[in-house]
Order: structure tokens, then C-alpha cells, then sequence
């Protein structure tokens, strides 16, 4: 659709527009704004320290956000391993082995399924998983089964839909006389998937994977409830595996608790809950950035 | 031995498409059985009594849906607005990608950044307390990019022929918008609504500092100090406590209908929504 | 069959010993025929043309010699193809084996987006256990008998989507070659291509002919008497294609004996003499 030359006048529909378009840059920007501004004590205070202190005792005046940093990159990065492995094959599956009427239907179910609510994950969580994992660790004697892992667990299966889906979609936008003309030279169907399909749709499972990536750094309520939200959990051995069986605490874990209504009469408590969130702003938009960039990249090359 | 490794590779991505669906199933399945012995006339009809234990969920439905209603008002106008300017003022200019960066990066906020920053702004600047207009405001910014992508890639569909056609016959551009573009793009409109509705409906953190409680609340009345019970935020607080059989019952029945209204919202999209998929991807 | 090892000696021929043979096939989509009792024979080293309307059911005839019609789910064989005596649709034949033999161009030249020299490669590398270090070899043979190795040796490793049209098309003449089919098939080939490359390519079926076996559907009946030496004509009857007339090239042309395939060529010589509109 191209009409050249829409008359730029400044009808009231136009000022509508325009207006209500600067409703929603402010408000991003507003939001980015406050929690700069209302952080600032906390810098003043820890400075660097802020990011790499290990320790945060809000009695003690003591804000570190290093562990929380590791536990939200650790319970995200787990999750999307397991999500993205698992999600990108069964979307592998149900785009090219599936007849066409069997992978509509699970292309509804899973639509449906991405649409539940993160508080009855939560649910799930507290009344299955988190025994689950109790029981199966039962031989390291874990304290419960709020851990790193269980949060990690149920991550992995709320963006799992996404990845699936996203997959899906950028399989079947590789073009179909790619594919005949591998199988015209006598490529068997995985050798087709993996020389020319699969690279060819990279690009958009890429951005499927980051989008994934950007739910699980975000999501609080479902990991707030299975995390174990226990404080200054720093790793004596970063390699080692024994952390992700043990409770910790992620930004989302952190903000979404009690800390954040009690901490509003302290000015520098209250700036350092803000620079948490303020970190955690950072993250997202990051990956958020890496997704278009890589999105926009697809389209140019197409 | 190429044959072989087919085989193998179709035995693994079908392993792996098992096992999602299995899980899945797993989840829909004890959502469903558990919940349903709780589902009656008067599960939705009571208020909540014994702190979940007995009653139902009458006002924590109500306070839902005012929240929700409250977001797709404030919502649209602004999704309309820039709907219009990606869409239509400028369409092939830089306008359409800065919003789409913009909607994209609005996407990706976690939800819990929204109640931080309604802590700041409505709780304590404006003074207002728990508030569901508060939750209303916060949910429909947050729903923004799901509405407002909807409509321009609906927007973006419309066949030239339309346009030209009103242009050829002398309408000047807000004519044109108003009389041709907006009554084609309303399905596009209803679908972004219905599915950022669906969104809102389960969302706890944005809400859980300013606009909800637990109990005590029926319906607001006024702005100021009025917040309002939500179904979300209900399973929330329960969640956290090792609670007797009985509250669990109900929980389950609140956990059902909660995934019952997101996925009926769904569903009503779900044909405009293929449609407008299919155009965009295969045309 | 599965193994070319078997068949290294070509077969000497007779014409009781085609090397692609179809008999009573029938080809099937959801309800509706496609071709109907087709019987067909290409001998060796010839240029077979299958010519006729559009819709006849050329396009499927030729992907049922390769088995690239079982990629879409829908489509229903019956009867038999026999590549040199022997069933290609027998239950222990191996499809991915058979295309290796018999080797595919399309209308629309698809190039994959990578270089020239991967290009090439593209199928033999999965078939052969050709070393990396004769790599280079293959490429250079197989773009020299496509005509493509001087135009492009200097840039084996720019992209191939670079080229122009003409070039991808031998380009991907040249990936079949490297596989070293015994049979080619090609769907209209030139259609998609200018005056001076769709010259390049029939010079490019004329030598290949003295190697390999060519079936090419053509709606371009210069193009069918320039090249091909046997002609076989589909038209529609009762809804399916069928074959109205099969005969040497020379003779079907000047006299037709079907009435079908002079009215075919009635209404082509009266498309050739009125200009087109370019």
C-alpha cells in the first residue's frame, strides 16, 4: 500500500496520533528516568560495590546485588538450555515430519498453553515440582526443594511454548524450492534440515531463543515461589554444581518480596531495591536490543 | 548408515516433541481434574470466607475484570495513535521502525518493573494508595505491544485497492482513516485486545503493589484508597502457605478458572489470528 | 540398486533395453488424476522432449521419474518406472540413492545461499566419499562441462547468488553433473531465462547428450526441434493427461498424426507469429 503523498496537515486525527504516540515514548522513558534518579543514593553509597558485593544485609546498611545477579543469570541460562534444546527439536519435528493437520493442532495447543498464567506455574511448582525435586535430590540431604534448579525447571517449561512456536515459524519461512532442490540431489530429509533448512531459518531461531532468554530473566511470581529467596547465596566454586541445588535468590525474587513495601521509608533501602530493578531493566533491554538486531538482519538478507 | 542417522534424528525430534506435549498435557490435565470439583454456581457467585477455605470467588472475578476492563481503555487510544503512525503517517519513513524498537523493548520490561514503577508514581507521588486505577493504567501499558502489533501488521494488510479507491474518489487522509483503514483494521484491533486482555487477566506483579489485596475489598469507590481483590494475586498469597485441603480445593478451582478465561479469550482470537498469520507469512 | 557399483558397465541398448522406462502409470492427487496410463521409453544417450498444454501434467510426469512426487504427501503412484530393467519404486530401493542417478533441474534456478564452490558440492558431498583434497577437481569438472568454469574460476568463492540468472542455471546444471547422474531431467529449463543463455544451455543438452541421458519438458517447440531426438506429446482427456503421440522428434512435427497435437501446434505457431507484447 502506497499512496504518495499523504497530505502532513495537522488534522485532529493526526494530532491524535502523534499524541498519544508521545504518551507511550514518555511513559518508557519515564520509567527509565525514575529508577535512574531513584537509585542514585545507592550509588552514591556502594558505588561499584553495588554490583559486585556479595553481601546484602539492608540492616546492616550492606547492599550487594552480586549474588542475586548470579542467581538470576544462572536459573535463566538453565532454563533457556533446557527449553531451547528441547523446543527447538520438537519444533524441528512438527514442521517437517508432522502432516499438515496434526501440526495445526499442536500449533493451537501450544498458542493456548503460552497463555497460562505465570502465578499458576507458580502453583505447580509449589505443589509438584518443588517435591519432585526434593525427592530426587535426596541424596545430596537438600534442605528443601526450593532451588535454583526447581526455578530453573519451571522456567524451562513456561518458555518452552514461545521457543516452540517462534521455531516453527521460521522453519516454514525457509522457501520450499530450497528444500526440493536438496532432495532433488539426493539429500535425505534430516541431511536437508541440517544443510539447508535449519541454517537458513537461523537467524529467526535465534531471536526465538533470545525472546525466550528475555522471559526468563523477567519473570517473577513463579520464580518467587520456588526459588527458596534465601540472600547472600554466593558459590564458594563458580564452577561447581552444588549451588543450583541449594535456595537462592534472583533480582525478580528479590523485588517481588516483602523488602520492597518496608524499604520505601529508607531512602537508600529503597535506592538500592530500585537499582536492582534498575539492573534487571538493563539486562532485558539488552537482550531485547540482540533480538532486533538480529531480526532486522534476517529481513535484509531475505 | 545415511539412512540410519535419519532415523535417528527423526527418533530424537520426535522424543523431543513427546515430551513437550507430554508435559503440557501433565500441566492442562492437573489443572483441570483438580479443579473442576470446585467449579458451581456458587463458586462464582460468593465471596471469599475462612480466608479461601469456603465461599468463592465472586469479587476476586469482579475485581479482575475491572482491572482488565480499565486496561483496554487506557490501552487502545494509545494503540490507535501509533498504530495510525506506523501504519499509515509514516509508513515508510524511520517512524515505524523507532515505534516497533520502541513496542518490542516495551515487551520484553518484566512485569514486576511496572509495579515498581506504579509504587513510585501512583502509590506514593500521586498519593492514591492501592488503587485500581493504578492496575488498570500499569496493565494497559504493559499490554500495549501485544494491541498495538496487532493492529499494524492488520493495518499493513490492507489491500491498496481500498485506499486508492477512497483516495481516487477525493477523501483527504483522516477521511480515509476513519471511513476505510480503521473499519478494516477493527478485527486487528479486537484480536491484539482480546489477547493482551488475556495477558492481563493473569498477571500478579504488576498489580500486587498497587491495586490488589487479599480480602476486604468489594467494589471501589472512588480512585484514591480503593483497591480491589484480583484472581491472580489470590493463588499468590495462598501459594506461599502450607494451607489445609480445603483452601487447596478452592485454589485449584481459582487456578482453573483463571487458565478457562485466558484460554477462552484465546480461542475467540485464535480464527482472526490464523487468518491474519497466514497472510503475513505465506501471501 | 541401491549400490551404483553394480551397474559401472552401461548396458548396451536396444529398444528392449531403454534406460528409463514407464509403463501403465498412473499418478493420483487427493481425488483427481493427474496422468493416466502413461507408457513411456527414453533411450540411451538421447534427448527426449515431453511437450503439450499447460496442465497436461509434464511437471508431474518428470518428478515421477525421480520419486520427487513422495515429497508431497498427496500424491499417489501407480504402475511402474524402471530405470535401466529395474522398479525405482520397489520397496528396497532407497529414494535419496535413486536421485544420486538420476538428477533434477528446475524452471527457476535455485542457487543456495552460499559460494559457487559449495555450491557444486552441495549433493556429492553427502553421496560420494570424495576426499576434501578432490574437491577442487570435482568443481572444475563439473563446471566445465556446464559451460560455467571460465566465467567463474576467478571467483569460486563469492556467493553464488551474485550471478546472473543464466549462470545460476548452469550453476545448478553443474551441482546435478557433480553427482554424475546417468539421467537428467529438466523442467523447462530455459523458461526463465534470456534469448542468449537459453541458446547456452540447448548447446550445453547437445554435448551432454553424448554422455548422459536428457528428458526435458519444453513448451518452446524451436526449442524441442533443435535439441530433442524423440518427442512425446501429453494432452488432457477426461480430465488426466495422457499421451497422444510418441515418436521420433522430425516426424511428429512436420506431420502430426494425432489431431490434438496439430491443433497444439496450430495454436503455437499463431502464438510465435503474433508479436508478444514485451
Amino acid at each position: 500500500m502506497s499512496i504518495a503523498g499523504w497530505k502532513r496537515r495537522a488534522t485532529p486525527t493526526l494530532l491524535f496520533s502523534f499524541g498519544f504516540s508521545a504518551v507511550a515514548v514518555l511513559f518508557l522513558l519515564m520509567m527509565l528516568v525514575l529508577f535512574l534518579w531513584q537509585s542514585i543514593p545507592v550509588w552514591r553509597h556502594e558505588g561499584f560495590g553495588y554490583l559486585f558485593g556479595k553481601q546484602w544485609f539492608y540492616r546492616g546498611q550492606q547492599f550487594g546485588a552480586l549474588p542475586m545477579i548470579y542467581g538470576t543469570v544462572v536459573v535463566a541460562a538453565l532454563a533457556l538450555v533446557m527449553a531451547a534444546l528441547v523446543g527447538i527439536g520438537t519444533a524441528i519435528f512438527i514442521a517437517e515430519f508432522l502432516p499438515s493437520r496434526a501440526r495445526l493442532i499442536v500449533k493451537i495447543m501450544v498458542e493456548l498453553l503460552s497463555g497460562i498464567p505465570s502465578v499458576v506455574y507458580g502453583l505447580l511448582g509449589v505443589l509438584f515440582l518443588r517435591n519432585w525435586v526434593y525427592a530426587a535430590l535426596a541424596h545430596f540431604d537438600p534442605l528443601s526443594g526450593d532451588t535454583l534448579l526447581t526455578a530453573a525447571l519451571l522456567l524451562a517449561v513456561m518458555i518452552l511454548p514461545t521457543i516452540m512456536t517462534l521455531t516453527d515459524d521460521a522453519l516454514r519461512g525457509v522457501p520450499s524450492a530450497q528444500r526440493t532442490a536438496a532432495r532433488g540431489l539426493g539429500l535425505t530429509h534430516t541431511e536437508t534440515i541440517l544443510s539447508v533448512t535449519l541454517p537458513q531459518a537461523a537467524p529467526g531461531v535465534l531471536s526465538a531463543v533470545l525472546l525466550g532468554l528475555g522471559r526468563a530473566l523477567g519473570e517473577t511470581i513463579a520464580v518467587f515461589l520456588v526459588v527458596g529467596r534465601q540472600d547472600n547465596q554466593w558459590p564458594s566454586n563458580l564452577l561447581s554444581l552444588r549451588p543450583l541445588i541449594e535456595s537462592g535468590q534472583t533480582l525478580t525474587s528479590k523485588l517481588g518480596g516483602s523488602e520492597t513495601h518496608i524499604a520505601y521509608g529508607d531512602p537508600l533501602h529503597w535506592a538500592a531495591i530500585v537499582g536492582l530493578g534498575l539492573i534487571l531493566l538493563a539486562l532485558t533491554v539488552a537482550v531485547t536490543m540482540t533480538g532486533i538486531r538480529l531480526g532486522t538482519r534476517k529481513a535484509s538478507d531475505a | 548408515m545415511r539412512k540410519w542417522k535419519n532415523n535417528v534424528f527423526v527418533a530424537v525430534t520426535g522424543a523431543c516433541a513427546l515430551l513437550s506435549c507430554g508435559v503440557l498435557l501433565l500441566i492442562v490435565g492437573a489443572i483441570f481434574f483438580r479443579g473442576l470439583p470446585a467449579i458451581s454456581w456458587n463458586f462464582f457467585t460468593e465471596q471469599i470466607r475462612l480466608v479461601g477455605a469456603a465461599g468463592g470467588i465472586f469479587y476476586n472475578l469482579v475485581g479482575t475484570l475491572i482491572l482488565i476492563s480499565t486496561a483496554l481503555v487506557v490501552c487502545t487510544p494509545v494503540a490507535l495513535g501509533v498504530g495510525l503512525l506506523c501504519g499509515v503517517y509514516g509508513r515508510h519513513s524511520r517512524w515505524r521502525e523507532r515505534f516497533m524498537v520502541l513496542l518490542h523493548l516495551l515487551n520484553g520490561v518484566p512485569s514486576i518493573l511496572f509495579g515498581i514503577l506504579g509504587l513510585i508514581v501512583f502509590v506514593k507521588f500521586f498519593g492514591w494508595g492501592k488503587s485500581w486505577l493504578s492496575g488498570g493504567i500499569l496493565l494497559g501499558a504493559m499490554i500495549l505491544p501485544t494491541v498495538t502489533i496487532a493492529l499494524i501488521e492488520r493495518i499493513e494488510s490492507l489491500p491498496a485497492k481500498y485506499l486508492e479507491a477512497a483516495a481516487g474518489l477525493g477523501l483527504n487522509t483522516s477521511q480515509i482513516i476513519w471511513s476505510v483503514i480503521v473499519p478494516q483494521s477493527l478485527n486487528g484491533l479486537i484480536t491484539g485486545s482480546l489477547l493482551g486482555l488475556a495477558r492481563a487477566a493473569g498477571e500478579t506483579a504488576p498489580i500486587m503493589f498497587t491495586a490488589t489485596i487479599f480480602a476486604g475489598a468489594t467494589l471501589p469507590h472512588g480512585i484514591k484508597e480503593s483497591p480491589v481483590l484480583s484472581l491472580p494475586y489470590h493463588i499468590f498469597v495462598l501459594a506461599q502457605d502450607s494451607f489445609d485441603p480445603s483452601v487447596g480445593e478452592k485454589l485449584w478451582g481459582t487456578a482453573l478458572v483463571m487458565v478457562g478465561m485466558v484460554v477462552l479469550l484465546s480461542l475467540i482470537a485464535l480464527p482472526m489470528r490464523l487468518r491474519i498469520h497466514e497472510e503475513a507469512y505465506h501471501p | 540398486m541401491k549400490k551404483r557399483t553394480t551397474l559401472e558397465q552401461p548396458v548396451m541398448t536396444t529398444p528392449d533395453h531403454p534406460v528409463l522406462e514407464a509403463r501403465n502409470l498412473t499418478v493420483t492427487a487427493g481425488g483427481k488424476t493427474i496422468l493416466r496410463d502413461i507408457g513411456f521409453t527414453v533411450q540411451r544417450h538421447q534427448v527426449v522432449g515431453i511437450i503439450g498444454a499447460s496442465g497436461a501434467g509434464k511437471s508431474t510426469l518428470l518428478k515421477s521419474f525421480n520419486r520427487l512426487l513422495e515429497l508431497n504427501p498427496q500424491f499417489r503412484v501407480q504402475g511402474d518406472v524402471r530405470l535401466s530393467g529395474q522398479s525405482i519404486y520397489a520397496p528396497e530401493v532407497d529414494a535419496d540413492e535413486l536421485r544420486a542417478r538420476i538428477g533434477i533441474i528446475f524452471q527457476q534456478p535455485v542457487v543456495f545461499p552460499k559460494s559457487i564452490f559449495q555450491n557444486v558440492l552441495f549433493g556429492t558431498r553427502h553421496h560420494d566419499k570424495v576426499l576434501r583434497r578432490e574437491w577442487p577437481d570435482v568443481v572444475e569438472r563439473a563446471l566445465g562441462e556446464a559451460s560455467l568454469w571460465n566465467e567463474v574460476k576467478d571467483r569460486l568463492h563469492e556467493s553464488a547468488l551474485r550471478l546472473s540468472v543464466g549462470q545460476q542455471q548452469r550453476l545448478c546444471l553443474a551441482r546435478t553433473l557433480a553427482v554424475d547422474p546417468e539421467v537428467i531431467l529438466m523442467d523447462e529449463p530455459t523458461s526463465a531465462l534470456d534469448p542468449k543463455s537459453t541458446e547456452a544451455i540447448e548447446e550445453l543438452i547437445l554435448r551432454l547428450k553424448t554422455t548422459r541421458t536428457i528428458v526435458l519438458v519444453t513448451h518452446n517447440l524451436g526449442q524441442a526441434r533443435r535439441v530433442a531426438d524423440w518427442l512425446t506429446c501429453l494432452s488432457v482427456r477426461d480430465g488426466a493427461g495422457e499421451i497422444a503421440e510418441s515418436g521420433c522428434c522430425a516426424d511428429i512435427l512436420t506431420n502430426p498424426k494425432s489431431d490434438e497435437v496439430a491443433d497444439f501446434f496450430l495454436s503455437r505457431k499463431r502464438l510465435a507469429v503474433t508479436p508478444s507484447p514485451m
